[in-house]
């Protein structure tokens, strides 16, 4: 178990800055996530800590040791890789003992260490089979035992479920807090799932174009995006984004007019997240339009209105009904939070709560 | 990193193996291209006689002769493999019994020893006792007793038919493979249309096989320029000189007249036709697979 | 009804493509069970018989000598061409390191350059070194054209291995070294075997080096051919003997192979 520490780090290809100078500290024992769309730099950071990605500047610290210039395979780390990585040619015996052979363990201790994880991760009924013989989940096991039964300082995870189908994932998903919970070793984990990261990581570090943009704990990141693009990627379905300005203490565009708590402006960008709203029928209300779609989930009714160019949508309830095109308003419920953002920076604004003042 | 070095470690052996036995020999056939070395007379290499080998492959008419059947050679040879197995790649390319069948004996022609079509063509062009001689004969009388390999014109249509024989196969599954790399949907889309066959043909499938066909035949044409096995198997140059290849008619000049400042000067000639091409066509797959990996 | 009709007439196609495949190869082993006077008839109705290879493998022919020529070369030259190859289409396909596009570049080309320019210097460097007719003449020219070749198709089949297991196993805590030796060879080996038959086709089948080369002693197979045009004629059915000889084992290999046969034909070219 150890803390990571990447100091100013910056990758390079050519001319290409994939990654410019970042920071991040791993602390002993969390499970942090690197979230972002593909190409944010997120497993090119996960790969840097790995070994396998030289860093064209910078440090990199595991356990107060600089290891810029050691291969992978003196780090200490175990990685679970997208495509798992297994190797086809072994079974599934020989996959889970190879890490322990090349670290020299005698026969005996390994045989006992590879039962005893493959328990862990029930697998023991499969250890003879080939990794082609086995379902996506199964694999993913394999790949996962592999990297415990080394019992490393580290692990990483670059997008280990996004292969498994959307039922497996969440059970995988449990399985993986789980076992976080019970070995305790400093995880690192990559993923474009803002659904994964909520709900495995301790912090969340949300990456765009080689940058963290915010570095946070779930709840911080849901509550209180620190920019646009984080509003917009966590959240499902996203938040509702309106363009507009802020005059005599009102936020106002076509069709909304919601009081706010920060001072005059123009080119604001207001946020609201759709569970955050609720329908209400009565004339007057702080967003009007006119319905667009209704889109039943089960639990809710997601219900979506069109006012100008802009769309917003408002999480109902199930037996919730309309015509398409009816007239239909929204108002924040009470307490909820609205959120401003500055539309050319994209910098979150209102400093302290802006609380909706739904009358 | 420790390793650092080990990227040209692991190139050392076969880059040692390269330098040996191409660059060396490359380089002294270079040198010797400007000496005169007639083996009969001299033991060892004679004196530069500067670009005098070049100037007089200018003007001989065994070289001119040789250049000239081996552009018909390459033409033609090119033309016909390029269509038949584009042909065959597209018959070949659905599900059937029929099909994989095909596909497999397919390969045979390929690992055949083209030494030995040379030697099986002249055996069934016979025109006594040759199989496709007589086969011939008997579907047209008028072509009854043609001495197909004593013709010119005939034996150089024999020595492309053997070439497009041996190739066309490989050039097939070159093509099979580009037709299997066009997404299916495109066509199913073109069909759904209402496109015919032969609209597809040409249409969607022909402008997406460009790349393919494009390298298939630089590469058919490297190969159509190197022509030897079978010209000294099935036709012996002949009649006359009208089948001598350039590669065949080097081969004559340095080891029938041993004239070797001579020949390797015409063997650099057709080293820097081959060399154009080459280069031009790394180039191309280097850019292609530029493309295909931005 | 149209459909009916096209459906035949792809049938038909197939089978006449078989058919012209077929037929010259087919002709060649029927010859080489004739006697004599049947090869010169088009009759198929005829007493197969032996004869003609007992009669290429004893003297004069001794094509035995011919063949033992034949598999020491190719086997020799694979044994060489192709550990060597593997190294560096490793190396090609996995690092990006300085100067790799120039030598990839230098090596893909001399796959180009036409063999009877290499052929001339190694005559003469052969002549003075008194290698002139051995094996070991024939295998040293052999690698320069194979070598190229394998690097290329063997690189083709690395690139279409995925890196993951072996970054999995340098994190597990291998070096690059047994990276290669536990995983990619392993995983490259349907490849390797593959680019090995191959490379022993090619040099089986070499002709030009082989016709320049030798002249009695290290004389290979598809030289030996020629020595059956005899004053008396062409002797075609010890030709037709003597080219099953050269056939059957190479035809073998490549119907083995035949799947990765024809990947292996296209990977480097098209990929």
């Amino acid at each position: 178990m150890a803390e990571i520490r990447l100091v100013d780090i910056e990758k390079k290809y050519g001319n290409f800055l994939a990654v410019p100078k970042q920071s991040l500290t791993i602390v002993d024992g969390e499970f942090l996530v690197l979230l972002g769309p593909s190409g944010c730099g997120k497993t090119t950071t996960m790969r840097m800590i790995a070994g396998l990605e030289d860093i064209t500047s910078g440090d990199i610290l595991i356990g107060g040791d600089r290891v810029n210039d050691k291969p992978p395979k003196d780090r200490d780390i175990a990685m679970v890789f997208q495509n798992y990585g297994l190797y086809p040619h072994m079974t599934v015996r020989q996959n889970i003992e190879y890490p322990l052979k090349l670290r020299g363990m005698a026969k005996a201790d390994r045989a006992a260490r590879v039962q005893e994880t493959a328990e862990k991760v029930e697998l023991d009924a499969l250890l003879d089979r080939r990794p082609s013989e086995l379902s996506g989940g199964q694999r993913q096991r394999v790949a996962l035992a592999r990297a415990i039964v080394r019992k490393p300082r580290i692990f990483l995870m670059d997008e280990p479920l996004s292969n498994l189908d959307a039922k497996l994932r969440v059970t995988m998903r449990a399985e993986l807090k789980h076992l976080h919970h019970e070995l305790g070793v400093t995880t690192v984990y990559v993923t474009h799932d803002q659904m994964e990261a909520m709900t495995l990581a301790s912090r969340v570090a949300v990456m765009r174009e080689g940058r963290i943009v915010q570095l946070d704990t779930p709840k911080r990141i849901y509550s209180e995006p620190a920019d646009l693009f984080v509003a917009g990627f966590i959240g499902s379905p996203s938040m509702n984004l309106i363009e507009g300005a802020i005059r005599g203490g009102v936020f106002t565009a076509q069709g909304v007019s919601l009081p706010v708590t920060v001072s005059d402006r123009d080119d604001v960008v207001l946020g609201v997240r759709p569970e955050d709203l609720e329908i209400i029928q009565r004339d007057e209300a702080p967003i009007q339009g006119r319905l667009y779609a209704l889109e039943l989930t089960g639990d809710s009714t997601l219900v979506t209105l069109r006012t100008g160019k802009a769309s917003v949508c408002a999480r109902g309830p199930a037996d919730f009904e309309a015509e398409i095109n009816a007239p239909c308003h929204f108002a924040p419920k009470p307490g909820v939070r609205i959120h401003l953002f500055d539309r050319t920076s994209g910098q979150r604004i209102d400093g302290d709560a802006a609380q909706g003042t739904a009358a | 990193m420790k390793d650092r070095l080990l990227p040209y470690w692991l190139l050392i052996p076969a880059f040692v193996i390269v330098l040996a036995t191409t660059i060396y020999p490359l380089a002294y056939s270079f040198v010797t291209s400007f000496r005169e070395w007639d083996l009969t007379k001299q033991r060892r290499p004679g004196g530069f006689v500067g670009v005098d080998n070049y100037l007089h492959a200018a003007s001989e008419s065994g070289f001119q002769n040789s250049l000239w059947v081996t552009t018909i050679f390459v033409v033609t040879s090119v033309a016909l493999t390029l269509v038949i197995a584009m042909s065959l790649a597209l018959l070949l390319r659905r599900k059937g019994r029929m099909h994989t069948f095909t596909r497999i004996i397919l390969i045979l022609p390929f690992a055949m020893s083209p030494a030995l079509i040379g030697v099986s063509y002249r055996f069934m062009f016979n025109p006594e006792f040759g199989v496709l001689a007589k086969g011939i004969g008997a579907v047209f009388p008028s072509l009854e007793g043609t001495p197909w390999l004593a013709d010119p014109d005939l034996a150089m249509a024999i020595l492309v038919l053997t070439d497009v024989w041996h190739w066309a196969p490989y050039m097939t599954f070159m093509c099979l493979g580009g037709l299997a790399s066009i997404p299916r949907e495109t066509e199913e889309a073109a069909r759904v249309d209402g496109a015919s066959n032969l609209r597809i043909v040409f249409g969607i499938i022909l402008p997406q096989m460009k790349g393919v066909l494009l390298v298939t035949a630089v590469l058919k044409t490297i190969f159509a320029l190197k022509m030897f096995d079978q010209v000294v198997t099935l036709t012996g140059g002949g009649p006359g000189v009208s089948t001598e290849t350039l590669a065949f008619f080097v081969f004559n000049v340095g080891f029938k007249w041993y004239d070797m400042g001579y020949a390797s000067a015409l063997a650099w000639i057709l080293t820097a036709i081959m060399m154009v091409i080459s280069i031009w066509y790394v180039r191309m797959l280097l850019s292609e697979r530029k493309m295909a990996t931005a | 009804m149209r459909r009916l009709f096209a459906w035949w007439g792809e049938r038909a196609l197939l089978a006449l493509v078989s058919v012209i495949v077929l037929f010259p190869i087919a002709w060649m082993f029927l010859t080489a069970f004739k006697r004599p006077r049947d090869a010169y008839s088009l009759s198929l109705d005829f007493e197969p018989t032996l004869q003609n290879f007992a009669t290429v493998f004893a003297d004069p022919w001794n094509l035995g000598d011919m063949v033992l020529n034949s598999v020491i070369v190719a086997t020799v030259t694979v044994l060489i061409a192709v550990p060597c190859a593997s190294l560096a289409a490793y190396s090609f396909s996995r690092f990006r390191v300085k100067g790799r596009k120039f030598l990839f570049f230098l090596i893909l080309s001399t796959q180009f350059i036409p063999a009877v320019v290499i052929v001339l210097p190694f005559f003469l460097m052969f002549r003075t070194l008194g290698l002139l007719d051995t094996r070991v003449a024939l295998i040293v020219v052999n690698l320069a054209i194979v070598t190229p070749f394998v690097i290329w198709m063997i690189k083709g089949f690395i690139d279409a291995i995925p890196t993951d297991s072996e970054e999995a196993a340098m994190i597990d805590g291998a070096s690059r070294l047994r990276v290669i030796k536990d995983i990619v060879l392993p995983m490259a080996a349907p490849g390797i075997l593959t680019s090995s038959i191959f490379c022993f086709i090619l040099t089986w089948n070499e002709f030009l080096f082989a016709l320049i080369l030798t002249r009695r002693d290290a004389v290979t197979l598809p030289v030996g051919l020629v020595s059956f045009r005899t004053e008396r004629g062409d002797l075609w059915e010890l030709m037709s003997a003597a080219g099953v000889m050269i056939t059957v084992p190479i035809f073998i290999m490549a119907l083995l192979i035949q799947k990765h046969f024809t990947r292996g034909m296209t990977a480097g070219a098209v990929k």
